[in-house]
């Protein structure tokens, strides 16, 4: 569609019309400082991040297990009773292989952002995180993964406290 | 430990900081109004024949019949106080002493707020003559900071 136009009204900028100060403009910088109330469920979910394990939320009304945990159940809307700690293992249930980051640059070694449904779980139900340690052309679904977690002493109470999830030998 | 008690030896907070920068560009109309204070130390508006009224700062349209605004008039360099409040507080919330007279100036029918300074509290009224004092021009980057302050007409 915008291959058929020639001509796009306005005044086209370039980088370098700003550098050269063919155009004279403002610069700003909004002050982009936040805190996200991390709430009940989340708060304890990044505490036992820091502690080193994953926790989950189980419904007694519907009896799933659900990772991140929440207080109310997203299918039968009742509290969640109850947080279970949940193993660091499960399988990979989609991934990417990503060569562009976040900030639009190229790299040659993909990040790989899989979601991974977490052993403890109901089926299903997992977190988005990375993987590593793996030949990206050997990345499949259902892969068994296993968490690396950061060393105890450097945990912040953060998803980062896992580095990424790598393959595990399938017993 | 019932449901709806929070854990407090966990996280209460997530803290993020988002980057968000911008640049503004002003317009042909604005781009045009902060050279001529840039390079020539002068203060444009634009007057609209139809209307008859002279827009300051320029604007490259009419905004009552929406004309396009091609005659370009330069407004001098003082206008008269219009309104103003007297600020004892900084930006960061620090009391001053000397409070900072911000002021609305008109230039034509229109006109933009701006400092007012070098003028005891007591002397600043409606309708007296402020004049420009701006930045040597090596100085000036082409923005409305290139006017230092406004003084009494001497």
């Amino acid at each position: 569609m915008t291959s058929k136009i020639k001509d796009f009204p306005g005044t086209p900028l370039s980088e370098e019309d700003f550098a050269t100060g063919k155009v004279l403009f403002h610069h700003d910088q909004l002050r982009g400082e936040f805190a996200w109330d991390s709430g009940i469920a989340i708060g304890r979910y990044l505490a036992a991040l820091k502690e080193g394990y994953l926790l989950g939320a189980r419904c007694a009304s519907c009896r799933k297990i659900v990772v991140p945990p929440r207080i109310v159940c997203e299918w039968c809307f009742r509290p969640m009773e109850e947080f279970v700690p949940l193993q660091d293992t499960g399988k990979v249930n989609t991934f990417s292989l990503c060569y562009v980051t976040w900030d639009m640059q190229r790299i040659k070694e993909p990040e790989i952002p899989a979601v991974i449904e977490i052993d403890g779980a109901s089926p299903l139900h997992g977190i988005l995180h990375k993987l590593g340690e793996v030949d990206p052309q050997k990345v499949h679904i259902g892969m068994r993964v296993k968490a690396v977690w950061c060393p105890p002493q450097e945990r912040s109470g953060a998803i980062t406290d896992i580095l990424y999830f790598k393959p595990v030998e399938e017993a | 430990m019932s449901l709806l008690e929070r854990d407090f030896n966990a996280p209460h907070a997530w803290h993020g900081d988002l980057p968000v920068t911008s640049r503004y560009t002003y317009g042909l109309a604005g781009e045009r109004f902060f050279r001529a204070i840039k390079d020539e130390g002068r203060i444009f508006g634009t007057h609209c024949p139809r209307c008859n009224r002279t827009y300051v700062p320029a604007t490259s349209f009419c905004e009552r019949c929406l004309g396009e605004l091609t005659e370009w008039v330069d407004v001098g360099t003082s206008g008269q106080v219009y309104s103003y409040t007297l600020l004892y507080e900084n930006y960061d919330g620090s009391p001053r002493k000397e409070p900072e007279v911000v002021v609305f100036i008109r230039f034509a029918d229109g006109g933009f707020i701006h400092l007012l300074r070098e003028v005891p509290i007591e002397a600043v009224e409606f309708g007296m003559t402020v004049q420009a004092v701006f930045k040597p021009q090596v100085e000036r980057i082409g923005s409305i900071s290139d006017i230092l302050y406004f003084k009494p007409l001497a």
